[in-house]
């Protein structure tokens, strides 16, 4: 790809000097132009050609414009979209707020509890929701039986909006918890002081504070939600735009235009989305002055409103980890069918699954945990490239890898094999394409965003006097970034770490194009396989549980360190 | 230090080599369900020997071959949808390999067992049927649908499903047989009557057994062996087939320039030897063989696709006829069916209803508005000749067989004239069905 | 403004941090209208006992009034008590006039009645024409004051100020200081003032508390703990101060060393005696204490002598006109004290 790093330095070239955050971000851009942008531009320029003389044209845009049912399904995918990040910032708010600004004994559990359904292997999940909710679910066939009635949780848009919101809420709840606990507690004071507290105080002053994060997050969710196509897929709704192109463009046999069209204007859209949660935030750094200096407000509950957090808790996590459970009785029972439960209960999924799988959940801990550490790494360069310095086009590595968000697993997995096929690596490790690095990156590339965005808001909330202290000591720009901006992110950096490896070891739709052997499959890969044939639903269940199981330890984990981590800097702030 | 690394590579590459030649690769959209009492028969059969199986969709499956053309790694693509097959034979990324095989007929109820060009087999055979779950059954005290037709009954509404022939290719071959058993008119009116009383039009076609077995719905339009397999695995699932089914074969091609080609012609001629034909009974499996002598030790009750008895209103499937509107179909029930499901679903529903009404009324005005909306449901926007004709059917591919064929419009613009065409239809028909409805 | 003056009055107050005590049996009262500072260490408690007068950190035990109203277990928004904050907490999505309307709006005040009072508490800071500008286009200074005005826009019965001056420069910490005492005396407000400065308590406050490790050490007027401190640390902590051990013997003080000081007062158990430097006359010969100079040290309009006696260094200053100072390094020195400015301490 002599050509690639041509492309990508040219903007560059024209500095005299290059400083090491050039070179990083040349380096950054090469990466993603290599593995990003010029993959996808293989597969969706097809969007700019005439179908009958290859000729370039845009009349394929103008068709797009001109059929309703495009229409409509823009204005589907937008409603669907706004109302699921409405409706995830309903779950999201009082879990992070209880969290954060009380003292309470399941904080890390339920903070780790909260990125449990960010993990839903594909597949299951839909399967799971609707032996629960479905029209003969578990719920509607009770509520039939005793009051003769169905509720239609899933059909249609609204069960789009109800799946969506339970899977990406925990994109709100990890961003805002991180940006609740680093507004500095003197401002809530302020705010007491001055006679305003609770919902109120809340919503004129700690919410806007925590803007930043919660943003970040919901910003997230838009994205995800108006590109995935696996929910309305498993839901069969197909008036929404992602999965139309999915549709087009995946057909045996059939090359559609429009698919490519409409992967354009999805990537498109997405970028725009994110220019204008951009411009919204322009001007508006709420980097507290000392970060740990002030602490955190944690406030004691008193017995009655304990009860009411842990009501509201359990009520939600009951609603969100819904699919989890159901994916459980999935996984322990033996029949499951037109019946509120399954009719008996066995371990004899596990016992399959521990004889055939062992290699897959080896698999999905090298893909996911390298892809997350390239992540927070690149998320890491990045964010400090973009708000710390002024390479020029830094804006641009934000948008390239933002971008990663609206391309759709097929068509990044699809790029892959026509880049990278027939290039013979050394070592006897065979084609590039076929070489199980190759998922790791695929993967890497498509979790950039998300360690991209927690990594920029941990950053947005380092306040730039901090560096300059340390500058002013006469610590050099790498060595500032290395002692003090990377420890004070670390939260946010962990926050990214985990939601990267977490959805990294669910992911499917690119990994299903590039796994060579059987052998390099990761966990999700076995589950397709598995949930491909009645007698394997059990057992596919149950890999679903092992791959949660492992997420979530990591997650715990994880969060143990954070927790751990802002004590140790609160104590600090305190002694001095 | 150079050289200890150049003999080192090379030893690797050697044992690789040596590695590759005993290497069968098969890329199939088959679950291990299927492919795991064949790996083990086959390495039974031939000591030495390794089957390496990638699994993939039958789309992924696909592109990665077209992707990969250029340095091909896979040996053999094992799969069902004989279009797939199609497709990857056009495109010239299957081998001609002479295989040996005998005591398997040329047709098997009425579609070609093999391709007659000989790039890929037939090695079992499936037929279409109507799977349905024996508690939602009783629970709303249905009787158990028989034929096509009785789908198309009231009493079903909201209790059948079935995926969209663009995304299986054993519904399309279902959908194209129906058309061509009752004409193009009267297939098309079957489909959207017994779409209008669907509950779900599924993207994949493992969804229809997966809601039948769950009980999400009752009735599934479904190729065989998903109801056979799931019976067999517990569920509370029966299977019964239609007079009138299209049998599919199930298959399997050599890919050209295959690093192992020898070893793809063992496999191949393995899965159509008497052995071979033997592993399908396997319980699990439930596909039906293709050669007629391996019926004699089938299980009481197993199908047997050669008998008299089995689907006797099986037609004489036009392959060539198929082909050349198979794009096209698909399009068509898309945009008039799986995208306006709920359009249809509403006109079907007032129709019933307004029939209910007046089913012993005798009220002429509203039958005749009735009749109407029938005939505005069933409307189709273009004809049996332009669905046949190459200037319109290649609006709907992209790589032409002839490149000169002048093509009016493109998908996108056609696409758009049936949207309008059937939204406004069924509006119509809606309202003409209430009104009549409203009659005394 | 109007303003109901309230005095606070703190009984028996304890407060800790889980097993640490941070607060111990402070006692107090505050006389309305008064400004009173809260002067100590860091770590003293002064900033915790602050915090919990607005109601903030850990419930104590004990009792906090104002006025007659106990507001020890009360919410801080319900206890009308207006405090500026160290980092002055300026809400940086609020412009400064919304800053200030902030606490009114809370109080659901009618909006016809916010923009005057918004307007009348700026233009007494003096920032009228910034109401418009967003926190962060402000300097410290002018920050500072917006905090201000931000407090007394809800006329709180009582100002609580947290360190307010710490992050100003020189100049504009004795400039606000002024500012701030002018402010006091116009508004009339009982202000309590934390600092770890002395000479900031000195200058702005009628009274003030001595704090350490979380007891009250001492109350009262700048120059009382000056020139009567209660203990050595009141007296150690409050200027510089010469601290002699030794005990009463008849009229007179003798140090451990066995140098007899007269004493103005005596005090029956004294065992040590506070000798404030310019309170001691340095000469050649006939003072009470003998010495030799091991230091000196030019201070401008004092020179400060570091003199080696028998009970150890004193510290002495003497006034400085023009000239070379009398005694060199090294020259035998004679100290004399004035036996009316040596405070005794028992403990």
């Amino acid at each position: 790809m002599p050509d690639t790093s041509q492309t990508a330095s040219r903007g560059f070239t024209l500095f005299p000097r290059l400083s090491g955050a050039a070179v990083a971000g040349i380096l950054i851009a090469i990466f993603l132009m290599a593995f990003l942008i010029l993959p996808v531009a293989q597969v969706i320029y097809v969007a700019f050609l005439d179908a009958r003389t290859g000729a370039f044209t845009l009349q394929n845009f103008q068709d797009f414009f001109s059929t309703t049912l495009f229409r409509e399904s823009f204005v589907n995918s937008f409603y669907v979209s706004a109302m699921s990040v409405v409706v995830a910032t309903l779950i999201a708010l009082p879990l992070a707020y209880i969290t954060t600004r009380f003292n309470f004994a399941g904080t890390a559990a339920i903070q780790a509890l909260g990125i449990i359904p960010l993990i839903m292997p594909p597949f299951v999940g839909a399967v799971a929701m609707s032996l629960l909710f479905g029209r003969n679910g578990s719920i509607n066939l009770l509520l039939n039986q005793y009051f003769g009635f169905r509720i239609p949780f899933m059909e249609g848009l609204n069960g789009v909006i109800l799946v969506q919101s339970i899977h990406y809420f925990p994109f709100i709840l990890i961003n805002l918890s991180a940006s609740l606990r680093n507004i500095d507690r003197s401002m809530e004071e302020a705010a007491q002081n001055l006679g305003s507290h609770g919902v109120r105080m809340f919503r004129r002053i700690v919410f806007p504070l925590a803007m930043p994060g919660y943003l970040a997050g919901a910003a997230l969710v838009f994205i995800k939600v108006f590109d995935d196509l696996g929910t309305p897929l498993l839901l069969n709704v197909n008036n929404m735009l992602a999965p139309q192109a999915y549709l087009r463009i995946t057909g045996v046999g059939i090359n559609d235009p429009m698919g490519y069209v409409i992967s354009f204007i999805l990537v498109a859209f997405s970028v725009f989305s994110l220019w204008a949660s951009f411009l919204f935030m322009r001007g508006k750094d709420y980097a507290t002055v000392q970060k740990g200096g002030g602490g955190l407000s944690r406030r004691d509950l008193k017995p009655s409103e304990k009860w009411l957090a842990w009501g509201v808790i359990v009520l939600i996590l009951a609603m969100v980890l819904s699919p989890h459970i159901g994916l459980l009785l999935l996984a322990f029972g033996t029949i499951w069918s037109f019946s509120p439960l399954p009719d008996g209960f066995t371990v004899q999924h596990f016992g399959t699954i521990f004889t055939q799988s062992s290699q897959y959940v080896w698999n999905t801990i090298v893909y996911a945990g390298s892809a997350a550490l390239i992540d927070v790494v690149l998320g890491t360069a990045i964010a400090y490239i973009v708000i710390r310095t002024k390479v020029a086009g830094r804006k641009w590595l934000d948008y390239m890898a933002t971008a990663a968000l609206a391309v759709p697993g097929v068509v990044l997995g699809i790029g892959y094999l026509r880049m990278f096929h027939g290039i013979q690596l050394p070592f006897g490790l065979g084609q590039m394409s076929s070489f199980w690095g190759i998922i790791i990156v695929a993967l890497a590339v498509r979790r950039l965003p998300y360690a991209l965005r927690a990594c920029m808001a941990a950053l947005q909330q380092v306040s730039l006097s901090l560096e300059e202290a340390a500058e002013s000591l006469g610590a050099s720009r790498a060595s500032t970034i290395r002692r003090i901006v990377v420890p004070l992110m670390t939260g946010g950096i962990l926050a990214g770490f985990v939601t990267s490896f977490a959805t990294a070891a669910v992911e499917l739709s690119a990994t299903i194009m590039l796994v060579g052997r059987s052998s390099d499959a990761p966990l999700a890969y076995g589950i397709y396989l598995y949930m491909q044939s009645p007698a394997g639903r059990g057992p596919g269940a149950a890999l679903g549980i092992l791959a949660v199981v492992i997420v979530a330890l990591g997650t715990y984990l994880s969060q143990r360190i954070i927790e751990r981590e802002r004590a140790r800097q609160t104590m600090t702030g305190q002694q001095h | 230090m150079n050289r200890m690394l150049t003999l080192s590579a090379a030893a690797l590459m050697m044992t690789s080599a040596a590695a590759f030649a005993d290497t069968v690769t098969v890329v199939t959209s088959f679950p291990r369900d299927l492919t795991d009492p064949f790996k083990a028969a086959f390495e039974t059969a031939y000591p030495g020997t390794t089957l390496e199986v990638v699994s993939r969709n039958t789309n992924a499956a696909v592109s990665h071959l077209q992707e990969t053309r250029g340095a091909n790694t896979i040996d053999l693509m094992w799969a069902s949808a004989p279009d797939a097959f199609e497709v990857l034979k056009e495109e010239g990324l299957l081998a001609k390999v002479d295989v040996q095989f005998e005591g398997i007929p040329d047709a098997i109820g009425g579609y070609p067992v093999h391709d007659p060009d000989g790039t890929y087999f037939g090695f079992a055979a499936s037929g279409y049927g109507i799977m349905y779950n024996t508690r939602y059954v009783q629970a709303n005290d249905l009787p158990v649908a028989q034929e096509w037709e009785d789908l198309k009954r009231a009493e079903y509404n909201g209790h059948v499903a079935m995926s969209s022939p663009s995304r299986s290719g054993t519904t399309h071959l279902t959908v194209e047989t129906v058309l061509q058993g009752e004409g193009w008119d009267q297939g098309w009116a079957t489909w959207k009557w017994i779409s209008g009383n669907m509950n779900t039009v599924t993207e994949r076609s493992f969804g229809v057994p997966d809601a039948v077995n769950s009980g999400a719905t009752g009735f599934g339009i479904v190729i065989d062996f998903f109801g056979l397999a799931s019976k067999a695995s517990g569920f509370p699932v029966e299977l019964v087939y239609p007079s009138v089914t299209a049998i599919v074969p199930a298959n399997i091609g050599i890919i050209e320039n295959a690093p192992n080609q020898e070893g793809a012609r063992q496999f191949v001629e393995f899965l159509l030897s008497p052995e071979g034909q033997q592993v399908l009974l396997n319980p699990a499996i439930m596909r039906l063989p293709v050669n007629p002598e391996a019926y004699a030790n089938a299980p009481e009750g197993f199908p047997n696709p050669f008998s008299e008895e089995f689907a006797p209103g099986a037609i004489e499937f036009d392959v060539d006829k198929s082909g050349v509107r198979y794009n096209l179909v698909n399009s068509l029930f898309d945009v008039l069916v799986t995208y306006r499901l709920d359009d249809l679903r509403a006109a079907v529903a007032a129709v019933q209803k307004a029939e209910a009404a007046h089913a012993e009324t005798g009220n002429e005005e509203a039958a005749a508005l009735i009749a109407e909306a029938r005939a505005l449901v069933e409307a189709m926007p273009i004809t049996e000749e332009q669905s046949l004709d190459p200037s319109f059917t290649q609006v709907f591919t992209i790589s032409r067989a002839e490149p000169d064929t002048e093509v009016v419009g493109r998908q996108a613009e056609v696409e758009q004239s049936w949207d309008s065409f059937a939204v406004e239809n069924y509006r119509k028909a809606k309202e003409l069905a209430d009104q009549a409805a409203a009659l005394n | 403004m109007t303003q109901t003056k309230a005095g606070i009055r703190i009984e028996d107050l304890h407060l800790s941090f889980g097993d640490t005590k941070v607060l111990e049996g402070i006692d107090m009262v505050i006389e309305p209208g008064e400004f009173f500072a809260f002067l100590g260490p860091s770590g003293s408690g002064k900033s915790t006992l602050l915090r919990a007068i607005a109601g903030f950190g850990p419930t104590p035990r004990g009792r906090i009034l104002i006025g007659d109203r106990d507001i020890a277990k009360l919410p801080p928004w319900k206890r009308n008590v207006g405090m500026v904050f160290q980092s002055y907490a300026l809400w940086p999505h609020m412009s400064v006039r919304r800053n200030v309307a902030f606490g009114l709006e809370e109080r659901r005040m009618p909006a016809r009645e916010i923009g005057p009072r918004v307007e009348r508490a700026l233009e007494t800071v003096g920032l009228l024409h910034l109401a418009d500008r967003m926190p962060a286009q402000l300097s410290g200074g002018q920050q500072q004051r917006v905090a201000l005005a931000r407090t007394i826009a809800i006329e709180p019965q009582v100002l609580l100020l947290d360190e307010p001056l710490s992050n100003l420069d020189a100049a504009l910490r004795v400039q606000m200081r002024r500012e701030l005492l002018a402010l006091q005396r116009k508004l009339g407000l009982t202000t309590i003032f934390v600092t770890h400065d002395q000479e900031e308590a000195n200058t702005t406050s009628d009274r003030m508390a001595v704090l350490d490790k979380g007891v009250i050490q001492q109350i009262g007027t700048p120059q009382q703990l000056y020139d009567q401190p209660a203990n050595a640390f009141v007296a150690g902590f409050l200027g510089t101060a010469n601290i002699l051990k030794g005990a009463m013997q008849g009229p007179d003080f003798v140090t451990a060393a066995g140098q007899r000081l007269p004493v103005a007062a005596p005090l029956g158990d004294a065992n040590r005696i506070v000798l404030r430097p310019q309170n001691i006359r340095i000469s050649g010969s006939g003072g009470e204490i003998a010495g030799r100079v091991a230091h000196r040290e030019f201070l401008g309009s004092q020179i400060r002598y570091l003199v080696e006696t028998p009970d150890g260094q004193i510290i002495v200053d003497t006034l400085h006109s023009s000239g070379q100072p009398p005694y060199d390094e090294g020259a035998t020195v004679s100290l004399s004290i004035d036996s009316q400015s040596a405070p005794l301490l028992a403990d």
